[in-house]
Parts: structure tokens; C-alpha cells; sequence
């Protein structure tokens, strides 16, 4: 169904209709049993009251008589004695005792014939039968009337009622719609009508067994990464041996065994650190301490601490822009920034150039970073903040380490700063621009 | 009065009530949009009134049956209107958007056609008592009764269907549809027989004991099946004919569905 609200009101309406109407037919069907029996009786009452009536044998008597009624007086021997003014003067029924339906002058009767042996008359009297339904249906309209006129009473009655009923589920939609993708804690359980508590009871078991199995998750890989990280570095430290020792054999090539050696495993350390950083900058889990701080300046200092990789890619760095203060914490901001330069050095060509810039337009500032690489076509603007998607997968051209969580811990952190990220062309005419969309900090938290 | 109008118009609302109530479960049953329907009421209800207006005109045609004539034409025209409803239901159901378009176009006419005899009849029965101001009330309370018994049996019914299974719905509908043509090719062969084009014959069985055709229950047999107390072999044998050839109809069109 479409609506429980309008199958509600037309189901309940409906029922509603039809055991009244069909109560007020069969009503209707009794009150003209009844009031035909009762019109019968008054048939038979004129009857016997016009067998007592003392009647002269001679000439035919016509007589006055309302005008939904008629009456004949006949002799034993079949001869009119007496009719009233509006009765033909052939029998109006045959002659046999008892009631019957009988047409004549446009309309339907019910006429009674009688035979008192004690003057020997037949008496016919007959009755317009319309006029008997009419009392029956004005008695029937008077019932039904008051229940036709509740109906749209009834139907409106009915929408508001089924509509208060169904606040609650409305409300628990809300509380669903309004739960931020991250927010896994329980719905609040304050007195729900009893057919939704097992609704809201399933649901609080589904999210905390959903944030249990993503806690263990995130747990696993955050320590998988921390006790990796130790034998990595004693592998860097025994390969770095290693080529000492050749070195020190007089020995001036060194195998590219041990060169490849060398490169996997920064890569591997590379790779646990993104993941540590992934893990650390969580936005549910990340201690923040914000503090108001210089984005242009730690923009700087940040260019400064990784100016070698640009320099050994021999890549142009500029840096836009002025002093412009946001909320935010420090340590996280770094990590933000630092991927951002690295993706950037990573996809720019060998001399090519890289833009950072921090600007303050209307109530936002933006910390943007745009390359002259390749750039991303749109269509994977979404996907590149996936966990471990690199564009082109295992055939990607870039030579410098690489692990695909880069775009996902700025996704994080901006999240923590409540943040927004933009992706678009870079004015370098081709290339990526990233721009970060912080809200700016109002004149006295400055401070 | 009172109880005749309720009646009259009971007959005529069940009719085609019914026959909406399968058309729009059947249209639920393919998520198809319902507009089709809300265009068959427009269309039906002008029709009727043009029609019901020009039924004196139309009975003096062709001798003087002409209303029977046309009736029973329309009669024949939903029963193959019905069957290509039933055989396209079926097919969308194992294929889905197949001719949905010419499936909604079908049902509408035949809603349109069904809705224009009935609610002529009604038209003519309700005006013919507008000379007549006392009985009116009894007329117009009586109208509103039969209206109401037969929307509330219709929409109760459509909630049934919709309520089933989709496997039985389909299968329900199917069966109903199968019905309610039937009883279309009934009602056309007794237009016939009352124009003199059929033979009159003496009646088969009389179940007037067992069932009024002028009860609450006989008028709802009636819509649905075309009850009738006293049939004639001639009528019986359209009746039954008409289920046998739909019925093969489906069943190969089924057969054929499932073979492929």
C-alpha cells in the first residue's frame, strides 16, 4: 500500500458505510413489514366497520372517502350496494376472503375482501400501496439522513485520528533520516507506543552490533599497522646495513636485489603510516584540540618541511594569499596539508608547478592546492576519496609511492573540521585543483 | 422506492466497481501509474450522460431495440477487451514493460465503456424522477445507499486483492477478470434474446429459493457473475462457453510464457 493513512481511511470509512447502510436497508425492510401489517389491520378495521353499517337494498350508494381509499359493499347475490365516490363499479377484487394487489386508476392497491355471514355482504377495501411505502420511507430517510450527513465527519475524524496514531512512526523516520552516516548510537527509547518498540529495539540492535563490528575493524587495522611498523623499521635499518657492508667490501654496484629491497620496503612504511594516520584521524576518534591558528603559516612551514620532494622533482611552489584564522587542530591540519603537497608533487610532471593558496571569500576560507598534472576526469571525483582506489588501479604511472588513503585521511580531517572538499580544474589550464572549505572564525574568537 | 433506487443503482455501481477493483489491483500489481483510471472516470461519466440523454433516441433505432442492440454490442466489446487486459497481465508479469502503454489504454476503454452503460442507466433512472418531487428524497437516499453499499464492497474487495501475495494476486485477477468478461457475454446474450435475435427458451433451473436475484447478496453474485435465478440453456451455454474460451486463452498464453 501506498499510504497506511489514506488505506486507513478507506478501509475503516467503507466499513463504516457499509454495515450502516446495510443495517438501514434491512431497518428500512422491517419498518415496511411493519408498517404494512399495521396498515392491514386498519384495512380489516374499515372493513368490519363498514359490515356493520346498516345498508339499504335498494339503488346503488355512493359514498365520500378519503382519497387514497376505496370501498364496495356488495350482496350476497354479487349486486353494489354501496362504493366510495373514487371505486369502480365492477368488484374491485374477486370474491375469495383476504388480501391482494390489485391495479387500477394509475396506481397500485392493497385491498382486503371480507364476507360477513351475518348480513351476507362482501365488503372489498383497498388501500393506495405507494402511500404505505412512504411512511416506511420517510421513517428510512429519517435514520439514514444523520448517518450520511457524518460520513465526511466520520472520514475526517478518522484522517486526523490515524494521523495522530502514526506521529510516532513519523517521528522514529525522523530520528533515522537525521542520524549522521557515522552516528551509530542508539535511538532514544522514550515511551514509544508498544507495536514500535520492537522496531526501535531491532534498530538499537543493528546499530550497536553495526558499531561493534566497526570498532573491532578499525581496532584490527590500527594495530595490524602499530606492530608493523617496528619490523619495518628493522628491516630499513638491515637493508641500510646491508648496503653498508657492500660498500664497505670496495664493492661499487650494488645488487638490484637490494635496491629493490630498499625501495619496497619505504613503500611498505609508507603505507603503514597512511594507515596509522587514517586510523588516528577518525573524526569520532580523534582527540582534537582545536586552537585558533595561522592556516597561511602553517601552510608555510609545511611547504618548507617538504620542499626536498619538489626540489628533487625540480617542480615550481608558490604560495598565495595572506593571514587567515581558523579553528583547528594543528597536528591534523599538518597531516592535511602534507598529503595534499605530496599528491600534488606526486601527479605534477618533473618541473612542472604547484599552487597553494589561502584565501578568505565571503564568510569561508579556502585552502586550495592545485597542480599542472594530468588531472581526474569528473566522473571519479567520488570514488577518490574511497579507501586504497587509485586511479588506473596497479597500472598507475606515478613513480613515487603511493597507497590510495591520502584523499581519504583529508576526507577525515576536514570532516573533524567540519570542512568542505572541492574538486575542479586547476587555472593551471590542466591539472587538479583540491580547495578545502573551512567557516570562517568570527572577529572576537580570534583572539 | 427507497429500496427499488437501492437496488437500481446498486446493480449498476457493483458492476463496475468490481470490474475496477481487479483493473487496479491488476495495475498495482505491474507498478503502473494509475492514471489511466482517474482518465476512465472523466471519460465514462461525460459518456454516460451523453449516452443516457440519447437513450430514447437509441431505443427507437433498429426497430425499436436498438438500446439492446447497443448494449450487448458494448457488452461484447469489454468481454475481448478484458481478455487482451488478461492475456497482457499475464505476459507483463513473466516480462516485465511489455506493451504496458496498450495494456493501460485497453483497461481504460474498457472502465470507459463499462462506466458509460452503467452510469447511463442510472442517469435515466435518477432523471426520470426529477418531475416527480415527493419521491425524490426516497429516490435520491436511495441512489446514495446503493452507491455507498456498492463502493464500499469494491474498495474492501481491492484491498483484498492488494493484500494477497503478488502470486495470487495475479492469479486471483486472472480469475475474476475471467469472471466478470463472462458475465459481460451473459448480460449480451439476454439483450439479445430480449431483441428477438436470440431464441427465448423456458428456464433451465430456478434458484430464486436459494438466492434473490433482488437481494444485497443476489445484486453482488450479479456483478460478479452475472447471476441470474432462472437461466435458459441458451444462456448457460454462452455463460459457460465464454469461461472456456477465456480460460484457453490464458492457459495457452501461460503455457507458451512459461516454455519460454
Amino acid at each position: 500500500m501506498k499510504s497506511i493513512r489514506i488505506f486507513l481511511l478507506i478501509t475503516l470509512l467503507s466499513i463504516i458505510m457499509l454495515v450502516n447502510f446495510v443495517s438501514a436497508l434491512h431497518g428500512y425492510r422491517d419498518t415496511v413489514a411493519e408498517a404494512q401489517r399495521l396498515f392491514d389491520r386498519q384495512l380489516g378495521a374499515s372493513a368490519r366497520l363498514l359490515a356493520d353499517m346498516p345498508v339499504a337494498s335498494g339503488a346503488e350508494r355512493v359514498v365520500a372517502q378519503p382519497e387514497a381509499m376505496v370501498m364496495q359493499v356488495w350482496s350476497e347475490d354479487k349486486k353494489l350496494l354501496v362504493r366510495s365516490a373514487d371505486a369502480p363499479v365492477k368488484p374491485l377484487s374477486e370474491f375469495a376472503v383476504g388480501f391482494k394487489e390489485i391495479n387500477f386508476s394509475g396506481y397500485r392497491w392493497r385491498s382486503l375482501t371480507e364476507y360477513f355471514p351475518d348480513n351476507g355482504h362482501w365488503i372489498i377495501v383497498a388501500e393506495r400501496s405507494d402511500l404505505r411505502y412512504q411512511l416506511a420511507d420517510k421513517l428510512a430517510i429519517a435514520a439514514v439522513l444523520p448517518i450520511l450527513l457524518g460520513l465526511p465527519v466520520a472520514g475526517l475524524l478518522i484522517w486526523f485520528v490515524v494521523g495522530r496514531g502514526l506521529s510516532s512512526l513519523r517521528k522514529l523516520a525522523e530520528a533515522l533520516h537525521s542520524k549522521r552516516a557515522e552516528d551509530l548510537t542508539p535511538l532514544p527509547e522514550c515511551s514509544p507506543p508498544e507495536e514500535l518498540l520492537p522496531v526501535v529495539q531491532s534498530i538499537n540492535a543493528l546499530l550497536t552490533r553495526l558499531q561493534a563490528s566497526f570498532e573491532r575493524e578499525r581496532r584490527f587495522s590500527a594495530d595490524a599497522a602499530h606492530e608493523l611498523r617496528t619490523p619495518i623499521a628493522a628491516i630499513q635499518v638491515h637493508a641500510h646495513n646491508l648496503e653498508s657492508e657492500f660498500k664497505g667490501t670496495g664493492q661499487k654496484l650494488i645488487p638490484a636485489s637490494l635496491v629493490k629491497l630498499e625501495d619496497s620496503v619505504h613503500r611498505m612504511a609508507h603505507l603503514v603510516e597512511q594507515m596509522l594516520d587514517l586510523f588516528r584521524t577518525t573524526p569520532e576518534h580523534y582527540p582534537a584540540r582545536f586552537e585558533m591558528l595561522n592556516l597561511h603559516a602553517l601552510a608555510r612551514e609545511v611547504l618548507a618541511e617538504e620542499y626536498p620532494i619538489f626540489a628533487q622533482r625540480k617542480q615550481q611552489v608558490e604560495l598565495l594569499g595572506g593571514r587567515v584564522f581558523i579553528r583547528g587542530d594543528r597536528f591534523a591540519l599538518t597531516i592535511l596539508l602534507k598529503n595534499l603537497l605530496h599528491n600534488a608533487a606526486k601527479y605534477t610532471p618533473v618541473a612542472g608547478r604547484i599552487k597553494v593558496s589561502t584565501t578568505l571569500v565571503k564568510e569561508d576560507i579556502l585552502l586550495r592546492v592545485e597542480d599542472s598534472g594530468p588531472g581526474i576526469p569528473e566522473e571519479e571525483y567520488t570514488r577518490i576519496f574511497e579507501r586504497f582506489y587509485r586511479i588506473g588501479g596497479d597500472r598507475h604511472q606515478s613513480t613515487v609511492p603511493g597507497c590510495g588513503l591520502g584523499l581519504s585521511i583529508v576526507q577525515h580531517i576536514a570532516r573533524l573540521h567540519g570542512a568542505i572538499i572541492e574538486l575542479g580544474q586547476s587555472s593551471f589550464g590542466h591539472g587538479l585543483s583540491v580547495t578545502i572549505r573551512f567557516t570562517k572564525v568570527k572577529e572576537d574568537e580570534r583572539d | 422506492m427507497l429500496l427499488t433506487s437501492v437496488m437500481v443503482v446498486l446493480r449498476e455501481v457493483l458492476e463496475v466497481a468490481l470490474l475496477l477493483s481487479v483493473l487496479l489491483a491488476a495495475t498495482r500489481l505491474l507498478e503502473l501509474r494509475a492514471r489511466w483510471f482517474y482518465i476512465a472516470l472523466l471519460l465514462g461519466g461525460c459518456f454516460a450522460v451523453i449516452y443516457g440523454e440519447n437513450l430514447a433516441k437509441i431505443s427507437q433505432a433498429f426497430g425499436g431495440v436498438g438500446q439492446e442492440l447497443v448494449n450487448a454490442g458494448i457488452s461484447i466489446f469489454i468481454y475481448i477487451l478484458l481478455i487482451v487486459v488478461a492475456v497482457l497481465l499475464l505476459v507483463n508479469w513473466h516480462k516485465k514493460h511489455y506493451k504496458l502503454l496498450t495494456m493501460q489504454f485497453v483497461m481504460l476503454l474498457a472502465v470507459t465503456m463499462a462506466i458509460m452503460r452503467e452510469g447511463s442507466e442510472i442517469y435515466v433512472y435518477l432523471t426520470s424522477f426529477w418531475l416527480h418531487p415527493p419521491l425524490l428524497p426516497s429516490v435520491m437516499i436511495g441512489a446514495l445507499l446503493g452507491a455507498g453499499i456498492g463502493y464500499s464492497l469494491s474498495a474492501l474487495f481491492y484491498y483484498l486483492l492488494c493484500g494477497l501475495s503478488q502470486r495470487y494476486t495475479l492469479g486471483i485477477s486472472c480469475i475474476f477478470l475471467t469472471i466478470l468478461a463472462a458475465g459481460m457475454s451473459l448480460q449480451a446474450s439476454q439483450l439479445l434474446i430480449q431483441a428477438d435475435l436470440l431464441p427465448a427458451q423456458e428456464p433451465l433451473w430456478d434458484s430464486s429459493r436459494l438466492l434473490e436475484e433482488n437481494s444485497i447478496a443476489g445484486q453482488l453474485f450479479y456483478a460478479i457473475s452475472g447471476y441470474e435465478a432462472t437461466p435458459t440453456p441458451l444462456e448457460v451455454v454462452v455463460y459457460v462457453g465464454s469461461i472456456v474460451i477465456m480460460l484457453g486463452i490464458i492457459a495457452g498464453v501461460y503455457y507458451r510464457i512459461s516454455r519460454d
